[in-house]
């Protein structure tokens, strides 16, 4: 019997937290209830929506951001856990108004369409080259596997991340 | 989105943890990964009244100890462990089960504790209830069973999905078991209660703190498989991890040890095949037969649309061809020696 | 001539790329609005059940609770996905008197956050008599079965629950049979699919000052609009559908779902804007799916594989309201009798009502599932003649200039040639049945297989026309406006480059304004294959349009004729004297200082089949269906592992026809986006269904292609069609025709492979070993009756 009485648990307390955040490198302070994920702190409290809300389960990664370096898929991360971490979204990969190489290549790849799995997917892609510059397609499928595309069918993605990576397929007419 | 309020707390230590798990009581719930509670919070399986959150204790990276043994704290995240070039080296069929978890991201975020410590899946429970098979089933605290509905009550036919607790039965791992009382020590097997409405033989207030792996013997060797439709972001439609010592003859074999995992309410041995390969030569038809057996006796539940024929066609090739390695392996090692 | 094109025909980059990899990109979900409520709805729990009683006073009384609405609230105006004489709208925006499927719409509310409405959800009690449910549409069809709605009124009498019934025939078929040399009937079946895209529905409305404003995931926003102010009984131009970038659509996001009608209206109650978002989960139990069709095929043939007549039966699972189920079945003719040469045929279709969620369409729309099981068939036919797939295809394919049955011509179009160039690309015929006859070491068996397909490109339905302006700025840089709506196929840049080529100016110079209802032209949308070919065009002619008021002005300055100029790179010149020019810039001040302040603005319109009244009849196949035809032949290359029934795509080729490639790289990614899904399709997707509940409303267990399944996918274009400035141009389809040749092929691929003939989707391990077995089976009993 896991469920509990929802009497009792109307008339708990659960106060929200304050939580400070480093969001692409600037600080934040906000109020969190415990049940609140980190997608939704980021979208709705600091107010960046490029991290996108699909599956809300962990199964399609469209809100994967980077927490402390890690991929994680940010709506099965509460916001209270992450006091005092560092968070990066797509919003904080261009240097100014400057594309990433990856994000570069995602253009002329053809790794984006409907570009709504692409901010996890540069995400992912970004930690992935952080920490192996030059991945074999398998490490590239691994870490990768995490974050759906329905559009493209993964060959303009593939073909993006090895040209980032300096390992660029010759492009075919 | 997660459709009620609970409570937030930070344990520094583990010992604290503990503490807290014990004045809340039942209805309080550790937080590790997150990676299966959350989703089972979102989908109403699990309401608890707070969670304690372990994010604050320091983890230790595995470390090997005096006797050679590995210690691995229970709170190494999936992917740490996977990169481990201690447990590449030593214990390569840990760091493959940790890598056939989930998606990358899933293992960024999920621990090995909590991965042995998921709750059981069946096609029903794990969504929301909303509209949809509205009268909660006996894992819910109602009164019926979805897909078995001639279950008794006290039935529960969910199947407990770890990739990494196979490997681990494999690995003859032992666990560090922290509880209000102070420590206690558990083969891995032990957690295990093979029910599905409690599958784990914790008690209300002990944590899983770490496993320990001895070191591996001369002329051993590992196989491990996960099934999938897919090739990731997906629990197993079965996982073999076998480990098979052989004799110095390098043919007989001297100790067999097989898991299966994603096949019933708890990952099981198969003490059939076992029996079958301990003291035998190991050759192709004999590796074919315990194989055959393996699946026989593991009797697996039809789980997330698969048929129980095509759960056990599947073991009985995946099993031999494991077994097939873990004898490449163990011949290699010879070899090498 | 081609050389001359600067633009089109270039793989220039996506105008919507840079707001996609930076976050910057607003889809609908991003939108915010200050003082939002949050709207959900209360869903049947029943497949089938009498509602007695419906009383919402205890969510009403719930703090928070700003609105609660039931049908007794709304206006009772139907809508459907077709609404024609035959097939009135059949559908209200919420239940009344009984649900017909799980999930049904029965309820809608809005609060001031998720928590009040969830526990508002649970304050409406709503008491039902259940009824008897029926979910296979065969079932369904039998005299007695439980009624979901009548039959319509011209369905074959004594069938139930039969929504509409498509039937044609040409030539005579049962002397076709007779005059065959080998005649073969067989079956087909398909697993129920979803759309799969990844941003879920979802809608915010705002009712402001007599207006109401509204944000939608969507394929068209004139068609929700259109459906929208019906229902609501406002005029249309009291509704307004904003832009936003929409997350993949794939035939899910057409039609008018509850959700939006209901954030409408409890935005029209409370004064505030409320958005509703569908779960993951709402979408895989409640929302709609594709149309599992059921195909029975008897053909005949000549000795050297000639098609002499087929017939054909399709059954199509229709859920509980019409839906696009009576369209779907009037396709599967279409995509029967486009391909190959048929003289005689018989077609009859039937659309069932079934306790299953409403269909609509999906990519292909009906082509993956008829074209799977003609071609599946064309093998068995090939191979029971001894002919090879390449042969028997070539022996049937249309060639160009061929009129259809139903008055549509091929045009340059050619299927032959298509098929001729991927069975050369791939080596098809040398690498065919290889494994078969010599079987390698190992459990690892390749195989190859071929199918062919193809589909229309826009026709005629609701807007049935687009229209652009290309309004021209001081400096010469040109602003669109178009009611084009990028779903991610790249409209946008597709656009911009027909319209920077028409008007002598860079993609770069053209911005574009889109998919706005009230600051746009209405446009088709993007639902029926027709963007690029009809609004293109209509592009085509506002550039031009404009173009020639650029040169008619410079005319009048430079003291030349207008046809003695040219327009390139931002400037008018002569085409003899080139020192006689004009900058855009300075023609524009000319045009305005001259002619009574006249900016230049060019407008185009397009229509498909203009000499056609209507679209053809879904129940008679009467009348003329489109213009361009785009034909492709697709091959396969899978490996199975033969014992543990594995399998997987290794390859696939595409050759399509696709008329002229207006960018070439987007043409790549439709073709590549379409292996993929046609490669879930065979190998993973089904949506679990058991009594009309869905068992794996999720994406672990609904099984969409990851990285891992990435396959090569090479393709070439059999170029048909030529683009000329100034000329109107053809092109074809390529969004979603290509899904089901490869299908098809996969199929043909895993018998070449194994031996196993599947005639349903999808091709799961365990299917294939049950077909191994059965296979051992045979052989071992041909065996003993030789022995005996």
């Amino acid at each position: 019997m896991l469920r509990s009485d929802p009497q009792a648990r109307a008339a708990l307390k659960a106060p929200a937290q304050v939580v400070s955040l480093r969001v692409n490198g600037e600080w934040r302070e906000i109020a969190v209830k415990p049940r609140v994920t980190l997608v939704e702190a980021i979208r709705d409290l600091v107010g960046l929506t490029g991290t996108k809300a699909s599956c809300e389960s962990g199964t399609c990664g469209a809100c994967t951001v980077l927490l402390d370096g890690r991929p994680v898929v940010s709506c099965l991360t509460l916001a209270v856990a992450c006091d005092g971490m560092e968070v990066r979204t797509v919003e904080g990969l261009t240097d100014g108004e400057k594309l990433s190489a990856l994000q570069e290549a995602f253009l002329e790849y053809g790794a984006v369409q409907c570009g709504f799995c692409t901010p996890g997917m540069l995400m992912s892609a970004t930690a992935l080259l952080e920490r192996d510059p030059k991945p074999d397609r398998e490490t590239i499928n691994k870490a990768l596997e995490g974050n759906l595309c329905r559009c493209t069918g993964y060959n303009g993605i593939v073909d993006a991340v090895l040209a980032a990576s300096g390992q660029t397929r010759p492009r075919k007419e | 989105m997660i459709l009620f309020d609970f409570g937030y707390e930070r344990a520094a230590t583990a010992e604290e943890a503990v503490a807290r798990l014990a004045r809340l009581g039942d209805d309080a719930r550790l937080l590790a990964g997150g990676t299966d509670l959350l989703p089972n919070m979102r989908a109403e399986l699990a309401m608890p009244a707070t969670l304690v959150s372990l994010e604050g204790i320091a983890c230790e990276p595995p470390r090997a100890l005096a006797d050679g043994s590995i210690r691995i704290d229970a709170l190494t995240r999936l992917a740490d462990l996977e990169r481990a070039p201690l447990i590449a080296e030593r214990l390569p069929m840990l760091a493959a089960a940790a890598r056939a978890v989930g998606s990358h991201q899933i293992r960024e975020m999920g621990t090995i504790g909590g991965n042995l410590c998921q709750e059981t899946r069946c096609l029903y429970l794990n969504q929301r209830h909303d509209y949809q098979f509205a009268p909660p089933c006996f894992k819910r605290g109602g009164e019926c069973c979805y897909p078995f509905p001639r279950n008794k009550s006290d039935v529960c036919w969910s199947v407990h999905m770890s990739d990494v607790a196979p490997a681990l039965i494999a690995l003859d791992a032992s666990l560090e078991i922290l509880g209000a009382g102070g420590t206690r020590r558990a083969g891995i097997e032990d957690l295990f209660s093979g029910s599905g409405l409690r599958p784990l033989t914790l008690g209300p207030a002990e944590l899983l703190r770490s496993v320990t792996v001895a070191p591996r013997p001369a002329r051993w060797g590992w196989g491990f498989h996960k099934s999938t439709v897919r090739g990731g972001l997906e629990y197993g439609m079965s996982v073999c991890a076998v480990a098979l010592r052989l004799e110095p003859d390098g043919r007989t074999c001297a100790e067999a040890r097989i898991a299966l995992g994603a096949v019933r309410e708890r990952p099981l041995r198969s003490p059939k095949a076992e029996s079958l390969l301990a003291g035998s030569v190991l050759d192709p038809a004999r590796l074919t037969q315990a194989a055959t057996a393996g699946a026989a006796e593991a009797n697996p539940l039809p789980h997330h649309g698969f048929t129980k024929r095509h759960l056990s066609d599947n073991l009985k090739i995946y099993l031999r061809r494991t077994l097939e390695q873990a004898l490449s392996r163990a011949r290699e090692e010879e070899g090498a020696c | 001539m081609q050389s001359e094109l600067k633009y089109v025909g270039k793989s220039v980059r996506r105008k919507d790329g840079p707001d996609k990899v930076t976050g910057r990109a607003v889809y609908t979900q991003d939108v915010r609005l200050p003082n939002t409520l949050v709207g959900r709805i209360l869903r049947s729990p029943h497949p089938h059940a009498r509602i007695v009683r419906i009383d919402t006073s205890r969510a009403r009384a719930l703090p928070g609770v700003k609105a609660v609405i039931t049908v007794e609230d709304t206006k009772g105006i139907k809508h459907g996905f077709v609404e024609t004489p035959r097939y009135p709208p059949d559908q209200e925006v919420l239940a009344r008197g009984k649900v017909v499927h799980v999930g049904e719409e029965v309820a809608a509310l809005a609060a001031v956050d998720a928590l009040t409405a969830q526990r508002a959800l649970d304050l409406i009690e709503v008491e039902y008599e259940v009824l008897p449910a029926v979910f296979d549409p065969e079932e369904a069809m039998r005299p007695g079965a439980p009624e979901i709605h009548p039959s319509h009124p011209k369905a074959p009498s004594g069938l139930a629950n039969v929504g509409g019934t498509t039937a044609t025939e040409w030539g005579d078929v049962e002397r076709g049979f007779a005059e065959s040399d080998y005649v073969r009937e067989d079956r087909f079946d398909c697993q129920l699919r979803t759309h799969g895209y990844l941003e879920p529905h979802v809608t915010l409305a705002q009712w402001e000052n007599g207006k109401l404003n509204v944000w939608t995931s969507s394929m068209g926003t004139f068609v929700k609009r259109a459906k929208l102010a019906k229902v609501l009984d406002l005029p249309q131009s009291s509704v307004r559908i904003h832009k936003t970038y929409v997350g993949g659509t794939f035939g899910g996001k057409i039609d008018l779902y509850s959700h939006e009608y209901c954030a409408c209206h409890l935005s029209m109650l409370t004064g505030r804007p409320v958005q509703i978002t569908a779960s993951r989960e709402e979408i895989f139990n409640a929302y709609r799916h594709s149309q599992p069709l059921t195909l029975e095929i008897k053909t005949g043939v000549k000795k050297d594989g000639t098609i002499v007549a087929q017939r054909i039966r399709a059954i199509n699972n229709a859920g509980a309201f019409r839906g696009s189920g009576v369209v779907v079945i009037f396709l599967a003719w279409g995509f029967t009798m486009i391909p190959y040469r048929i003289p005689n045929l018989k077609y009859e279709g039937f659309s069932v009502y079934t306790n299953n969620t409403v269909r609509a369409p999906q990519r292909g729309h009906g082509a993956p599932k008829v074209r799977f099981a003609i071609e599946s068939q064309m093998d068995m036919i090939a191979e029971a003649l001894g002919i090879d797939p390449v042969e028997i295809r070539l022996r049937n394919a249309r060639g160009p200039g061929e009129k259809l049955p139903n008055g549509d011509d091929t045009h340059r179009g050619n299927l032959s040639e298509c098929i001729r160039v991927a069975a050369e690309r791939s080596g098809l015929l040398a690498k065919f049945g290889r494994d078969r006859s010599q079987p390698p070491k190992g459990t690892i068996r390749r195989g190859i297989g071929i199918g062919v397909s193809a589909y229309m490109g826009g026709t005629l339905i609701y807007p049935n026309g687009s229209g652009v302006i290309v309004k021209m700025n001081d400096d010469g840089t040109a602003i669109v406006l178009t009611g084009a709506i990028d779903i991610g196929q790249g409209s946008e840049t597709v656009i911009a480059q027909i319209v920077a080529e028409e008007l002598g100016v860079t993609p770069d110079d053209v911005k574009i304004i889109s998919s706005d209802t009230d600051t746009t032209p209405q446009d088709i949308g993007a639902w029926i294959s027709g963007m690029t070919y009809v609004t293109g065009n209509a592009a085509r002619q506002a550039a031009g349009n404009a173009r020639e008021k650029l040169l008619q002005v410079a005319a009048e300055k430079l003291g030349v004729r207008a046809d003695e100029l040219v327009a390139a790179d931002k400037v008018v010149s002569h085409r003899l004297n080139p020192e006689l020019r004009m900058t855009y810039r300075e023609v524009v001040a000319s045009s305005i200082a001259k002619r009574r302040g006249d900016t230049i603005i060019g407008e185009g319109f397009w229509r498909t089949m203009r000499d056609e009244p209507a679209h053809p009849s879904l129940a008679t196949t009467r009348g003329r269906w489109t213009e361009n035809y785009a034909f492709s032949a697709q091959v396969a290359e899978v490996e199975v592992d033969i014992e543990t029934g594995e399998a997987r795509l290794v390859k696939a080729y595409t050759v399509h026809d696709c008329g002229f490639p207006i960018n070439p790289a987007l043409v790549k990614g439709q073709i590549d986006g379409q292996v993929s899904m046609a490669l879930g399709h065979a190998f993973m997707e089904e949506v679990l269904v058991k009594d009309g509940y869905t068992l794996n409303p999720n994406w672990l267990e609904y099984r969409m292609p990851t990285i891992h399944e990435m396959a090569e996918s090479e393709d070439a274009d059999v170029i048909t069609e030529q683009y000329r400035v100034g000329q109107p141009y053809r092109t074809k389809e390529v969004g979603e025709g290509l899904i089901s040749g490869v299908l098809a092929a996969m199929g043909n691929a895993v018998y070449d492979a194994t031996g196993v003939r599947l005639r349903s989707t999808p091709f799961s391990a365990e299917r294939i070993l049950e077909g191994l077995r059965d296979l051992e089976f045979q052989k071992r009993k041909k065996h003993k009756e030789v022995r005996a």
